[in-house]
This record gives structure tokens, sequence and C-alpha cells, in this order.
């Protein structure tokens, strides 16, 4: 026998199944088009920006991650279900359109039939399978959702009608198969391609329904499922289904980079009225379109520093209300609706955007949005974030101390400010904390120690180095970043620089790209891959001796620059037995100083700072190794108020390698 | 050599700086006479002659009805010198009268070297000699720069004087202190606990110091983090920034946020255990000592002054 | 209405001081300058007021050379309309009587109906200014002042006494306001703000039309106080210690005197 099934079998192939099903599906089609064309509008109401250059690359990205479920997979049961619920549902959806093209185009017109032989059986058995595991992921996903619901999973009524309609019209499609099944392929060697159809087919026979009742069940149910699937194309647009086109297309939107990249404000135009975002009309067609792509998995909540102790802050709840008011009430104040307290929680550690199986952008907007408070208002999480910015003003550093004390710590070292002496190999760029701070100074003066162990020359600014303005930026205060920023490179620039290294993330993070958009260009290194460059060299030699460790991964060497190896590798050559906490690389939890929060006091919620140090401390290691002068004064501050300072000690990577030089 | 002192009283007491004034006087080698707004109850002991005037009558604020009294005693008198207290009384008044008398007005008086007034200047970062080249000069005199020279003693020979006119300035009343807000900020002493006080039932011990040198006490960012203080009391960027005249560290080791919050204090006092703590390099003093040991042997001392 | 507002600009107190070669005033170099912190509550009150009742023009003065431009800028960009600068490139050599009356003099005939001026400078600290400026101009002035309220003139303020207690005055304008810290909070100029004191008047007076009066004292010398503990440590026996302790602070703080 011919291995096929007639295709509209039972329904009958005349004008009276094709006229209406066709114009359902017109209808259908026409109406998820025009509710995507109304979304589009929406999104319209948002400034301009330039998402579709290298669209090669774009699309490489968005096939990636939506055919390979790469960042969905990334948190496993959740994941593994939705990956292969997508694989099945996609399979189900290549079938069904290879049957309309074989019944309705080249077997109509041409006589081509190419659903037969080897190629139905297969054709038959993975769709088949496809819709038992669509089934078996979607059950888990209902089970999860509706009975084990994970803390925090926000469960709508949209929920509801995806799960219902999902698993109806996979149901019926069984349904339908099997009544097929029962009446022309029982006990053909064809049915054992279709498992799952046979096993429907053999209750319906075993429930004693007839021929005529077979036939009628199966007519009825192919029309039921038929307007289910138009049902479903047609609230696309209206669910959170639309994410099938929304969260592949933010893909395709991305941000290609520099990774984490500012937009840069361009604060010399005199037409500008406005800076930074008040209304969703300030913000760009991407910050719209974000909320559309969210799917409100809330990978980003579970991960968010502020939201884990009991601050305001949901990234997820942010994106979604900027949805809200760009379809509901373009007008409103955006800073209002989402909250004052909100926004200035983020540490912009961009955990969030780290993890976001769709793609979305958190921190820019927040920062969109602090930038009108700051620019716009004069507005400040407190007054002591005002005074720093002030000192900052003054005294270029945000502690306030005096600026010609800015290069004291480096007295008899043998090291010299630029403007004594501006031949040097490197120019280290300290930092405020690097220059003020007694702790931090000492993680200065290792790191010269080991250039100096290495024979690389370096030099410093001095007096003449002013705070990086990274603090202030993400604060929203763009105008003192930029003249900072103008000041730092005029001086650099002045000198004949060839190379700048930095001992503190948020320093590297902003000479490395932000100033990139202010005129400099020379390359900049992290200590980290610098120190490791020297000892894989064989320029510096380190002493291996036993140390009990942790290792904290900063959010600026590692979400936002992807370093995670130079120092677990700076480790291994000291000698240093490291224990992992549960939070690592790029799921590390902040030490809650980024995003200027250095700056302000943590009035709400726990302290993020003793939570990072209570799991340092669950390692039973006894030094916790950082590599950012933020994180080492808060792990400071951290073991003092997690009580554990008697057994955990805060140490730089830079201290540990010093401590052993050859 | 003659100086008029311009005492003060309010709401029915002398203020402190009054025997101040005469210790100055004493230090100066000058024959002194007193002026004060007030009343019968508030007369200091002092063995010279006094000018009152009746406080009801001229108003415990009113600068043109006081600045005029003062004139009507210097006609009198005719002193080389108008001597007042730097306070929120003696800055108010004193350029009046030196305006008036076409003197020079030396403010904030902490020394006398060689008989040249001595200022601080840049919040006593640096001092200055300052000269006056009129002959009459007025100065205000920095409160316990002076001390107060022996036991106060003596019953002043009173002069009432008569309170003429209005004065364009209407005082009403006053607005007492707010109770129960702590506000560091204007505090005169500051004792703050870091984690070095060990326990959270130590903080009794740092507060009943800053009691018994009537201040406040305050906290450091670990300290409050712990909720062993609340947080209006944190000193630091990420709290408060306080400038108080003295301010006591115990246990606090100086973290960077701490110390730009507190080094501008005037003088600061370090008690840790750690001799090469940072709170070192900023401290004027730093003792060497187990707080929990020191502060309430040290308070009691206090107490006992 | 209009209203005056002077300021000064000082030195940063963080900053690494030295004496100048004249040996009578701090030298020049390696400071940090800013707008003296009490003129900020200052400038802060006249802008409310300015805000307050709408129809108001309000100057702000600062006496010195063109560095203070920088400063007068930021009082710009708090709001004031215009700026009146007073060019002096010898006005740390000025004393506080010929600082107020170049105040005075440029006052004079230009009816200002409230002056506003902070209640000493960080620098020189001798609280005079104001209260002098008031005395020339023949006008009432209160010192001091914490809080501030404006009602169709008549001026009702709260002076900071010692204690923390308060002293409520009432005044009719025009009147001289010095200004005590923790009277308002100073605004932080907004971008656009900033961008329209670029373009604000800034007229430029040399100081000798307006000095009109001789200096009635002189700085003999300036120099660094004995240093207070210098950084003293104690170490011994608990109760040696503490009368120690307590000899130290009556002899070098005012506190347990």
């Amino acid at each position: 026998m011919e291995f096929t099934r007639e295709i509209y079998w039972n329904v009958g192939h005349g004008a009276w199944t094709l006229v209406p099903m066709y114009l359902l599906a017109a209808i259908a089609i026409g109406l998820l088009v025009r509710g995507f064309l109304q979304r589009v509008t929406v999104y319209k109401q948002g400034l301009p920006l330039n998402r579709t250059d290298q669209l090669g690359r774009r699309i490489g990205l968005m096939l990636e991650n939506m055919l390979l479920q790469k960042k969905v997979t990334r948190v496993p049961w959740p994941g593994l279900l939705h990956g292969l619920f997508f694989w099945g549902f996609a399979l189900l959806f290549i079938g069904t359109t290879l049957i309309v093209i074989q019944a309705d185009f080249t077997d109509l017109l041409f006589n081509i039939k190419f659903l037969k032989g080897t190629f139905y059986k297969l054709f038959s058995i993975v769709l088949d399978l496809a819709g038992l595991v669509c089934i078996v992921m979607l059950g888990g996903l209902l089970v999860r959702r509706y009975f084990f619901a994970p803390e925090g999973l926000e469960t709508k009524k949209d929920d509801a009608i995806m799960h219902g309609l999902m698993l109806t019209i996979l149901v019926t499609g069984f349904i339908i198969e099997g009544a097929r099944m029962a009446v022309t392929e029982l006990g053909t060697p064809l049915a054992m391609w279709s498992p799952g159809g046979l096993v429907v087919a053999k209750v319906l026979v075993g429930i004693g329904i007839g021929k005529g009742g077979l036939l009628l069940l199966h007519k009825l149910t192919w029309w039921f499922h038929l307007l289910l699937v138009m049902g479903f194309f047609i609230i696309i647009p209206l669910t959170k289904f639309r994410h099938i086109f929304t969260t592949s297309s933010n893909y395709l939107f991305s941000d290609l980079g520099p990774k984490g990249k500012l937009v840069n404000l361009d604060l010399e135009n005199e037409a500008s009225e406005t800076f930074g975002a008040t209304t969703i009309k300030e913000m760009t067609w991407k910050d719209i379109f974000d909320a559309d792509a969210c799917t409100l998995c809330k990978r980003c909540q579970d991960r968010c520093p502020a939201f884990a102790t009991g601050k305001p802050l949901s990234p997820m709840k942010v994106i979604n209300q900027l949805g809200e008011v760009a379809f509901t009430n373009p007008e409103a104040n955006l800073i209002e609706i989402i909250g004052k307290d909100v926004l200035w929680s983020c540490t912009t550690c961009r955990a969030c955007q780290e993890i976001c199986p769709a793609a979305i952008e958190h921190v820019g907007k927040i920062i969109e949005l602090r930038r009108s408070m700051v620019l716009m208002e004069g507005e400040f999480p407190g007054e002591e974030v005002m005074t720093a910015m002030e000192a900052t003003e003054v005294n270029g550093n945000p502690l306030g101390i005096g600026y010609a004390e800015r290069g004291d710590w480096a007295e008899g070292l043998g090291i010299k400010p630029l403007a004594d002496d501006a031949e040097v190999d490197v120019l280290f760029f300290v930092g405020c904390y690097g220059s003020f701070d007694k702790r931090n100074i000492a993680v200065a003066k290792s790191f010269v120690k080991l250039c100096q162990a290495a024979g690389v020359k370096i030099g410093i600014l001095g007096k003449e180095e002013k705070c990086c303005g990274e603090p202030m930026r993400k604060m929203g205060n763009e105008y003192l970043y930029q003249s900072l920023a103008v000041e730092n490179i005029e001086q650099i620039k002045a000198y004949g620089v060839k190379k700048i290294v930095t001992t503190c993330p948020h320093c590297y993070n902003t000479l490395a790209k932000d100033y990139r958009d202010l005129g400099l260009e020379i390359p900049v290194e992290i200590y980290t891959v610098f120190l490791e460059q020297l000892i894989a060299t064989g320029k510096l030699k380190i002493d291996t001796a036993d140390l009990s460790c942790t290792y904290h991964d900063s959010c600026y060497l590692g979400r936002h620059n992807d370093i995670y190896e130079a120092g677990r590798n700076l480790i291994a050559a000291a000698g240093g037995k490291l224990v992992e906490m549960d939070k690592n690389r790029d799921e590390a939890f902040c030490c809650s100083a980024g995003g200027g929060r250095i700056l302000a006091e943590e009035k709400i919620g726990e302290r993020i700072n003793i939570k990072r140090v209570k799991m340092a401390a669950e390692t039973g290691a006894s030094t916790l190794i950082s590599n950012c002068p933020f994180c080492l004064t808060m792990f400071e501050d951290g073991v003092k108020g997690a009580g554990v300072e008697e057994r955990l000690r805060p140490k730089d990577i830079a201290e540990v390698l010093a401590e052993r030089i050859h | 050599m003659k100086i008029l002192l311009i005492a003060e009283s309010r709401e029915g007491k002398l203020l402190g700086g009054t025997y101040e004034l005469a210790a100055f006087a004493a230090k100066m080698n000058a024959e002194s006479v007193m002026f004060l707004v007030g009343d019968d109850t508030v007369l200091p002991k002092y063995a010279g002659k006094l000018y009152l005037a009746d406080g009801k009558a001229a108003g415990e604020y009113n600068p043109d009805v006081h600045k005029q009294l003062v004139l009507d005693v210097i006609a009198k008198e005719n002193p080389d010198m108008v001597a007042l207290c730097h306070s929120s009384y003696g800055w108010d008044l004193a350029p009046r009268i030196a305006y008036a008398l076409k003197a020079a007005q030396i403010s904030e008086v902490v020394g006398v070297v060689d008989g040249v007034p001595v200022v601080p200047v840049c919040n006593s970062k640096l001092r200055r000699d300052v000269k006056a080249k009129t002959v009459k000069s007025v100065v205000t005199l920095q409160a316990g720069a002076f001390g107060l020279a022996d036991e106060p003693s003596g019953t002043p020979e009173v002069e009432k004087i008569a309170v003429a006119g209005a004065g364009r300035v209407q005082f009403t009343g006053y607005e007492q202190a707010a109770a129960g807000g702590v506000d560091l900020g204007k505090a005169q002493v500051i004792v703050s606990a870091g984690r070095g006080i060990g326990k959270p039932e130590n903080v009794a011990m740092i507060a009943a110091l800053a009691k018994a040198l009537g201040g406040e006490y305050g906290a450091s960012r670990p300290v409050v983090d712990s909720e062993w203080v609340e947080h209006n009391r944190q000193v630091g960027t990420t709290g408060q920034t306080v400038t108080p005249k003295l301010y006591i560290a115990c246990g606090i080791s100086g973290a960077i946020q701490h110390l730009a919050g507190m080094k501008k204090s005037e003088f600061i006092v370090a008690i840790n255990t750690d001799r090469d703590a940072p709170i070192g390099d900023v401290a004027d003093v730093l003792v060497v000592a187990d707080l929990k040991q020191f502060v309430p042997l040290f308070t009691e001392k206090i107490q006992s002054l | 209405m209009k209203i005056l507002v002077c300021i000064k600009q000082v030195p940063d107190m963080e900053s690494k001081f030295k004496i100048d070669a004249g040996g009578t005033w701090y030298a020049k170099t390696d400071l940090a300058w800013r707008m003296n912190e009490y003129d900020e509550y200052a400038v802060e009150q006249a802008v409310q007021l300015k805000e307050q009742v709408k129809d108001a023009d309000l100057t702000v003065l600062c006496i010195g050379s063109d560095q203070v431009k920088e400063t007068m800028k930021k009082a710009l960009a708090m709001g004031c309309d215009r700026g009146a600068h007073i060019a002096d490139s010898n006005a740390s050599g000025k004393e506080p009587f010929e600082i107020a009356g170049i105040i005075a003099e440029y006052a004079k005939d230009k009816n200002f109906d409230l002056i506003f001026t902070g209640m000493q400078s960080q620098d020189r600290g001798s609280g005079q200014v104001g209260v002098l400026v008031a005395e020339m101009l023949g006008l009432p002035s209160v010192s001091t002042v914490v809080h501030f309220a404006y009602t169709g003139g008549t001026v009702q303020v709260k002076r900071e006494l010692e204690g923390g207690i308060k002293a409520c005055v009432t005044v009719q304008a025009p009147v001289v306001i010095t200004c005590q810290l923790g009277m308002n909070t100073p605004r932080y100029p907004t971008l656009p703000n900033i961008m329209k004191a670029k373009k604000k008047e800034l007229l430029t007076i040399p100081v000798a039309d307006l000095l009109k009066v001789a200096a009635r004292q002189e700085t003999a010398k300036m120099y660094f106080p004995e240093k207070k503990g210098g950084g003293l440590v104690l170490e011994g026996d608990i109760a040696e210690l503490a009368d120690k302790l307590i000899k130290i602070l009556k002899e070098k703080t005012a506190v347990l005197a």
C-alpha cells in the first residue's frame, strides 16, 4: 500500500470546506496583522533609534536565540519545558504548512504530492511525537504555574487563555487524528507511525463509537480545531502570545554593544530643552517595544539585588509599567508612576539584562529616567548624594577631599605624576578610592609593587586626575560626568599616554567604553587582565602559598565586560584554593555600590553588602577576594555588619599577589 | 585700658559667656564695666559697675534699642574697647556698635598675643593676628577661648539705664528646640560608636558618654546596618556629615565614608585597640585602649567634674 | 521687587592651605574654589522669594578676580537674574568694613527691597559684612536667620540661637538678612538653567568705582595654629588615660571649659 493519507479526508476538499476555511484564515491573519500594526503605532510614539544596522549579524543573533532557545534554557526546568514546547510547536506548524502546501497548491495546481512513502512515515511520526511532546511540556508548565508557582510568578487571565487554548488545540488535534485513524488506519502498518493517534483511535473504538459517530466526531472536531487555530492567530497580538513575534524580533533589535554603554547625551545642543526622559515620548521606540517582548518570566526580578533585599525595584515591573503607559496613558509622568525610590534603587548590576530571555534592556531606561530627575529637577536620592556631587564639582572626587592631595598616597613609592615624568609604559588611572581611601590605597600600592616587580614603568596623573565620573553618570548626572571626562581626556592626551591600566572596574568601564564617545582612543586595560599577561609572559613571577578563598565577580568586570577568568587565573597562580559562591560569574550578586549607589545611603530594606558577605561566609573560605574598590569597601563594612569579621577577610586580588612576589 | 563688657541674658537666665568676658578683661589687665539687658534676678557675680537696662522694656532681641543703650553707656564711660561674646547676640550687635563708633571690629578672638588679638581663619585651620587701625575697637570672643578666670565673685554696682525708642525689628518670642529629633549636624559634641563596641547593649555606654559631655551619640554605617543604632544617627558620607567641636570615635576603624563625614570636626578623639586604624590619621588624640573599660570610667570622671 | 544677594568665592575647606609670600593670607595655589556655604543658603532663599512674588529682579553680587565668575554662574544657574561682578584682584586683602562699603556703595541708589548675605564667610569668618551693609544703608538687619517668610512687605524670620532655640522676629522690608546654615535646601542647578545662566547679564564694575571707605584693621600675620593634639597617641593604664584625656580636652577644646 502507498504510505500516505487523504488530506481533507471526511471534511471534503470542495468549496464548502475551502471557502469558509480560507475566508476564516484571511480574516484571522488580517486581524493578526491589524493587531500588530496598531501596536506599531504605539511603538512609534517613542524617539527614533537605529537598530537595523549590521542586519546579517542581527538576523544571526535572532535565529540563534530563537531556534536554539539559548537564553530561555539558561534556567533549566522551565527553560527546558519551554524549549521543547517551542520545538514541538514549530514542527507542528511546519507540518501543517506542508499539508496546506500540498493540498491547496502543489496537488491542486500541479498534481504533485510529496506527503507519501517514507517521507510521509517520517512526517507522520515526527508530527505525532511533536504533538505529544507539546502536550507534556505544556502540561508541565501548567502544573508549575498553577500548582507549584514559584514565588513572584504573576499569573493573569492571559496565562489561562494561553494554556487553555494551546492545550485544546493539541488535544483536538489528536482527537481528529485518532478519529481518522480509527476509520482508515487501524490494523494497517501505517498506524504505528502515529503512536499518539493510534492510542486515541483505540480508545475511541474501545469506548464503542461506531463509524458514523467517528466520522461525525472527526468532522466536528476538525472544524472546532480550525476555529481554535484561527482564534489563536487573532489573539496573538492581544495576549502574551505576541512574544512569539516580539521576543524573537527583540533579538533582531538587540544592542550590539559595546555592552552596556550608555547613550551619550548631546549637552552642546542648544535646541534641546529636555534631558533624559519623563514621558514615554522621550524614550525610544525600543523602550516601548521591550515591554511587548517581556513574557513576565520574572528571571530579572529573581536576580535583582535590590528586589532581593526588600527594595521596591522590580526590573520586570518597570518594563511593564513603561509598556502600560505607552499603551494606555502616553502623556503620563513615568517617574511618578514608577516611583522615585524604585528608580534610585538600581545598582546597574546588569543581572536583569544578562539573564533576560527576551533581550530587554533594563538599565538604560532607568538611567534615562534618572537623568531627567537630576538634570531637569536637580533631584537626588538623598542630600548625601547632592553633597557628593558638589564635592566632585569642587574637588574632583565624591569624598570631598582636597584635590591637591590626590597623588599623596604614591609618595615614596618611586612613581611620579606624569607632570614630572611622562615617559612611562602605562598610565595607572588610580580612581578616587585608590587615591584617598586608606584601605584601597593599600590595593593601589600592591599594584604598584607588582608592576615594579615586573619591570613595568608606570606613572599617575596625581592631582591632575579627577573622578572618572562613573557614579555621577549612573546617578543620572550626565553633565558632571561629561565635564569630568573631558578634563581627564585632555590630561591623558596632553601627556601622549600609550596605554592605561586601572584597578577599578568602574573607571575601566568608563574609560574603555564611555570615554570613546568623547574622544579617548588609547587602549585601556583592567589590572586583572594586565597582571595575568605579565605572569603569562614570565615578566611577573608569583610564588604559590596556601589560601582558602572565594571570589566575587564585580558587576563591572563580570556582566558589564565579560571578564570572569582573569581573576580566577590569578588566584590559581597565587596557589589559592577557590571555593565558588553559589552565585558566581554572570549570576554574581551585587555588592550594593554600583549605579552610583556608593554615594547614597541604603535606606530601604536589608543591606545588599551584608547579604553578599553572608554568601561568601557560607563557602567556609577565610578570604573574600574582590577586584573592585567599591566592592572591597562594601565588604569591609559587610563583614562587620554580618558579624563574620573574625573569620572572613576581604582582600583585593592585587594584595594577594603582592604578598607572593617571587 | 578700659573695656566695656556686653553681658547676655535670655529668658531670665544669665548666659555663661558673661563670665568669659570678665576673664578676658582680667587677661588684658584692663579696667572693665559691664552692660546687661535683663533684670535684677540675673545679675552676674561681678566686682564692678554694671549698667542694667530693663529686659522687658528693651526686648531680648532688639538690635536698634540695644545698640543705642550701649552707645549711651559708651558716651558715659568712654571705653577703649567693647567686648562681646561671639554668639548669636554678640555677632549681631557688635558690627552695629563698631559702625556707630567708627571702630574696627575684630571677630571671634581666640587669644591675645602681645596685645594683638588672634582670630581663626578657614575653620580654625589657620590663625591671623589682627591689628585695629582705629583708636577704639570692638571684639567678639570665641566661646571657651578665655575660660573663666577664677571662680566669679563679687556683687556688681548696678546703675539702671532708661530704655527709649522702639526699634525697627520686632521680637515676637522664642521657639524651643524640637524634642526627640536628633540633629547631629547641630551637636557640639558627638560620641560615635563603631563595630568595636562589640554588641548592641554597649550603645548605652556610648550614649551615656555623649550625655555627660552634653552632646549626641552617632554611629558608623556597620553599626547602623546591624540596626544597633537608628539611621538618623549615622555619621558619614552616606549618613550625615558633621562638624562638632569635639568628635569621639569609639571602636571605629575609619572607613573612608566615615572619615569624610567627620574629619572636619574641630577636635577628634579616637578610642581604639588598633593603633594603626585609619581613624588615627585624622584623630588629634588616639587613645589605645579597650573602649568597654575605658568609656565607662571616662564617663564617670567627666560626670564628677 | 528688587532683591540683592551677595556671595563670596572661598576655597574649599578641605584644601591644603599654605601661607602666601606676604605672610598675611593663604596662598592661592592648589586650592579648589566654591561658593561660600552660607551664601548658598542666601541664594536659595533669594530665589525662593523671587519665585514666590513672581515679579522680582534678583541680582547676585560678588567681589573678586575673574575667577569668581564661575561661582557667580552657579548662582545664576540657581535662579538669579543678573550678576554684578565687582572686579578686584585683591579682594582677599580687603577687610569686612571695606567689603561692606563696596556693597553699600553699589546698592545705595538701587532701592533693593531685600538684601541677602551669608551669615559669615568660611575663610575670613568675621560675620560682619551683612550687618555693616545694613548700617551703612540705614536699613534694619537680622542676622543668623534659619527661617524666612515674606508676605506683602512684612518679613518674618527665625534667628538661630545657641542650644537650638530660635528667636522669632518680624521686620518690614527693605531689610538685610544674613543666612545661617540649614535655612533651606540649596537647589542643585538643572541643566537647562545652567545653559540659560551662560547667557544672563554679568556686568563687571571696577572696584575702584565703589571703594569709598578705608580699612579699619589689618592682618599682621597669618600662620598655622599649634597642632591641637598633634596626632597624639595615648597608651597605658586606663585610669591615667582618662585623666590625661580630660586634661587635653580642657586645654584644647571649649567643651569641658
